[in-house]
C-alpha cells in the first residue's frame, strides 16, 4: 500500500462522517496481523501461496491467510458446514495436502492449472475456502479504498439514493472516485 | 428469579415470534420472562461493517445436506435481543388470502388451520404498531383496512432500474412496504425513532432505531409493561412435571440454571425449536416434529450497469411486484424486489455462486458500486425427504448438532427457471452487463406444523401443543406452508394472535 493511499485511508476514518464504531472496527482491521497458530508452516505457506492466486492480493498489506488460521485456531464457525464435508480446520488441510507438492515454486499458470483440478474434485471445501479468503479480501479498507466504495461514512446519512445521486465524500473516495 | 412459582409465561426466544406475545402478556399483567440465547445489540454501537456485526447471527454449526443444502450463519438465523429482526431487511408484504390455501387451490400441499380474515386484524395492529412505510396504493391482495401510515421509503437505483424494465415488460410494480420509519415516529416503551437515513446495512443491523427491529418496538413495550427479559441464556432442555411442559432448563454465565412457569412458549425459530423439541423428547406424538422443512425459492439475478448506483445506499429492497403470484401450470408463484447490497455479502455470493477467482474475480468486485439485482420469494412445498434430526456430531455443549437435509422438488425447479428468465429479460431491458443468477433458499420455515389434526400436526391453530400440556410454539417453524411472501409480518401477527389464546386460558 502506498503511503498515499494508507494516508487516504485513514483520513476518511478519521473523519466526521464515520461513526465511533465503525472507525474502530476498520482502522483495527487496516493493520491486522496474526502469527500463525494451527496449520503448519508447511501448510501455511501453501495456503498463503494457493490465496494469492484465488483473490490477488499483496500479502503485506492484507494477511488473509492469517485470518484464516487465526479462525481455525479460535474454532470460530461461520453457521453451517456441508454434511459431506469434514469440520472447516481438516477441509481446508485436506485441499492443501491435495495440491502438487511443489505448488509454491510453480509458475502462476502452473498453480492455476493444478488449482481448476482442486475447484473440480472438492467443490465445498474449495468454495468455503474462496469465500472466506473473498471475504477477507472486500472487509479490508485498503480494498475499500481502491473499489471506491465509502459506505462505512454513514455518519450523515444519504438522503439522495437514486442513480449518480452522490455526495461529495463518496466522489472524492477512493480510485474509482479519483477517475470519474 | 429461579423457580419463581409466580411466572405465568416463560418464553424461549425473542424474536418475530417471541417479542409481540411477550409485549402483549405483560399488557395483560402477567408475569412474562423471556430467555434470549444472544445478548442486546444496541443500535448506537452497530458499526457500518458486515463482518464486525457477525454476532447478529446464529453461529454455532449446523450441518446442511441434499441436493440444494441451505447456508445458515449469516443468512436464515439471528441471535440477540430482538432474534432475526436484527438483520431482516424489514420487508413486510402481507400474505395474500389463497396463499393459505394451497391444498384447496392445487390439489398439493397443507391448508392453514387459518384464514387470511383471522390474521387481518393482526397485520393491521403490527403495520401500525411498527410504522409500516408503504405506498398508498397497493395493487395486490385485498384492501387494507387503514393506508400504511407513513409513506413509501425512497426508492434506490437498484429499485429505479426495476421500476424502469418493468414498465417496458408490462409488469406492475409497486413501492415495497417496509418496517423502516420514513418519518420519525414515536415508540411506546422506547422514545423518538428517527427517520431512515438509508444507510442500506438493515441486515447488518440498523444503528438509528429506524427499523422496527423488536428491541426498539415490541420489546420495548414488553419491558415497559413488567417483562423481564434475559440475555444469553441458552436453553438446553425442556422440563416436564406431572405429564406437562413445567419450564427450562438454560445455561447463563457458565452455570446451569432452571425456570418454571405456567406456561412455556418456544419461539426459537425454525431450527432450534425442532432441535429443543427433540433434545427434550418433548411434544413429537404425532413424529411431526423436525419435519416439512421449507425454504423459499429465493434465485437471485445480479448484472452491471454503467450508472454510479452504489448499492449501499436505501432500503435494500425498496420495489415490489406481485403480478407473478400465480403462474399458469405451477403451484404458487412468487414476488419479485428489487437488491441492494453492501460489500462483502456481494463479494462472498458472487465468489460462491460463479465459482469464479484469480482476476476475474477481483475485476468484477471492483465494480462493485455498478451492482444492481432483483430477487423473487416463491412457494416452496412441503416434501418428505426435506427435514431437520439431530446429527451425531456434537457440539461444544455436548449435544447434537441440527442436521437439515433440503432438496427443491419438480415445482421449486421450474419456478426457479421461470422467476430467471423473467429476471434476466428485465435486466437485459437496461442493458445490464455479466448478468448471473445465483441458486438461493431463504427463511427457515416448517418442521412444528400447526393443524387441526393431532396425529400430522405439532400444534394447533393458535400454537398450542397438540399433545403436551403447558407447551406453546410461536416462530415459523409452525408455518404449514412457506407462503410467498417474506415471514416476519406474518409471523408476527401470529405471535399477537397465539398471545390473546394464551391470556384467555390463563384467565379461564
Amino acid at each position: 500500500m502506498s503511503a498515499q493511499e494508507r494516508a487516504a485511508v485513514i483520513a476518511a476514518l478519521n473523519g466526521p462522517a464515520v461513526t465511533a464504531p465503525t472507525r474502530a472496527t476498520l482502522l483495527e482491521r487496516l493493520d491486522a496481523r496474526y502469527e500463525r497458530q494451527f496449520l503448519s508452516e508447511t501448510e501455511f505457506a501453501r495456503l498463503r501461496a494457493v490465496a494469492v492466486r484465488l483473490v490477488p492480493h499483496d500479502p503485506a498489506e492484507m494477511d488473509l491467510s492469517g485470518l484464516i488460521d487465526q479462525r481455525l485456531h479460535q474454532n470460530l464457525s461461520d453457521g453451517w458446514r456441508y454434511a459431506d464435508t469434514p469440520a472447516d480446520g481438516p477441509a481446508y488441510q485436506g485441499l492443501l495436502a491435495a495440491l502438487p507438492s511443489n505448488f509454491e515454486t510453480l509458475s502462476g499458470d502452473e498453480q492455476d492449472a493444478a488449482i481448476h483440478e482442486l475447484q473440480a474434485s472438492q467443490p465445498h471445501p474449495f468454495e468455503d475456502l474462496l469465500a472466506e479468503l473473498t471475504e477477507g479480501f472486500m472487509a479490508h479498507p485498503l480494498t475499500q479504498y481502491r473499489f471506491g466504495y465509502a459506505g462505512f461514512m454513514d455518519a450523515p446519512g444519504w438522503p439522495r439514493v437514486g442513480p449518480n445521486e452522490l455526495e461529495a465524500r463518496e466522489i472524492a473516495y477512493g480510485e474509482s472516485g479519483n477517475d470519474q | 428469579m429461579t423457580n419463581n412459582p409466580e411466572l405465568d409465561v416463560l418464553v424461549i426466544g425473542t424474536g418475530a415470534g417471541g417479542a409481540p406475545l411477550l409485549a402483549r402478556l405483560a399488557a395483560a399483567g402477567l408475569r412474562v420472562l423471556a430467555l434470549e440465547a444472544g445478548v442486546r445489540h444496541r443500535p448506537a454501537e452497530m458499526p457500518t461493517d458486515e463482518v464486525a456485526q457477525a454476532g447478529l447471527f446464529w453461529m454455532d454449526e449446523r450441518l446442511s445436506a441434499g441436493k440444494d443444502p441451505v447456508g445458515f450463519g449469516r443468512n436464515n438465523s439471528g441471535r440477540g435481543v430482538g432474534g432475526s429482526t436484527l438483520h431482516y431487511t424489514a420487508y413486510t408484504p402481507r400474505a395474500q388470502p389463497d396463499d393459505f390455501e394451497l391444498l384447496k387451490e392445487f390439489g398439493q400441499g397443507v391448508d392453514w388451520p387459518l384464514s387470511y380474515a383471522d390474521l387481518e386484524p393482526y397485520y393491521d395492529e403490527v403495520e401500525q404498531f411498527l410504522g409500516v412505510s408503504g405506498p398508498s396504493e397497493y395493487p395486490w391482495g385485498p384492501p387494507r383496512q387503514r393506508p400504511y401510515p407513513h409513506p413509501a421509503l425512497p426508492l434506490n437505483g437498484a429499485a429505479l432500474l426495476m421500476e424502469q424494465a418493468a414498465q417496458q415488460s408490462g409488469i406492475r410494480t409497486s413501492a415495497a412496504a417496509n418496517a423502516a420509519l420514513s418519518r420519525p415516529q414515536e415508540q411506546e416503551g422506547y422514545g423518538l425513532r428517527p427517520a431512515c437515513s438509508n444507510r442500506g446495512f438493515c441486515q447488518a443491523g440498523c444503528s438509528t432505531g429506524a427499523k422496527a427491529s423488536l428491541d426498539v418496538t415490541y420489546l420495548a413495550l414488553a419491558e415497559a409493561r413488567g417483562a423481564t427479559i434475559w440475555e444469553g441464556a441458552q436453553v438446553t432442555k425442556l422440563l416436564m412435571k406431572g405429564g406437562r411442559v413445567s419450564g427450562a432448563e438454560f445455561v447463563r454465565g457458565g452455570k446451569t440454571q432452571t425456570l418454571h412457569a405456567r406456561q412455556v412458549v418456544l419461539a426459537a425459530g425454525a431450527i432450534e425449536t425442532p432441535r429443543l423439541l427433540l433434545l427434550s423428547g418433548v411434544g413429537n406424538s404425532s413424529e411431526q416434529v423436525g419435519r416439512n422443512f421449507m425454504a423459499h425459492v429465493g434465485v437471485q439475478v445480479w448484472g452491471l450497469v454503467d450508472d454510479d448506483l452504489r448499492p449501499y445506499k436505501g432500503i435494500p429492497g425498496g420495489l415490489i411486484s406481485e403480478d407473478f403470484h400465480r403462474i399458469p401450470g405451477l403451484v404458487g408463484g412468487y414476488l419479485l424486489q428489487s437488491l441492494g447490497v453492501m460489500p462483502v455479502t456481494y463479494a462472498t455470493q458472487y465468489a460462491r455462486g460463479t465459482g469464479k477467482w484469480g482476476a476475474a474475480l477481483s475485476e468484477h468486485l471492483s465494480q462493485y458500486n455498478h451492482v444492481a439485482g432483483i430477487n423473487v420469494l416463491g412457494e416452496c412445498l412441503p416434501y418428505a425427504g426435506n427435514f431437520l434430526e439431530l446429527s451425531s456430531e456434537l457440539d461444544e455443549r455436548g449435544l447434537p448438532k441440527p442436521l437439515i437435509h433440503f432438496s427443491f422438488g419438480e415445482n421449486e425447479h421450474r419456478m426457479a427457471k421461470h422467476a430467471e428468465t423473467v429476471m434476466r429479460d428485465l435486466w437485459a431491458k437496461i442493458g445490464a452487463r455479466e448478468v448471473w443468477a445465483l441458486p438461493r433458499a431463504a427463511h427457515t420455515i416448517g418442521t412444528a406444523r400447526m393443524g387441526h389434526d393431532p396425529s400430522s400436526n405439532v400444534v394447533d391453530a393458535f400454537g398450542r401443543s397438540h399433545d403436551t400440556p403447558g407447551l406453546w410454539i410461536c416462530d415459523n417453524s409452525t408455518f404449514p406452508s412457506s407462503l410467498s411472501v417474506n415471514p416476519g409480518l406474518t409471523q408476527m401477527a401470529l405471535s399477537l394472535r397465539t398471545a390473546d389464546a394464551l391470556i384467555a386460558e390463563l384467565k379461564a
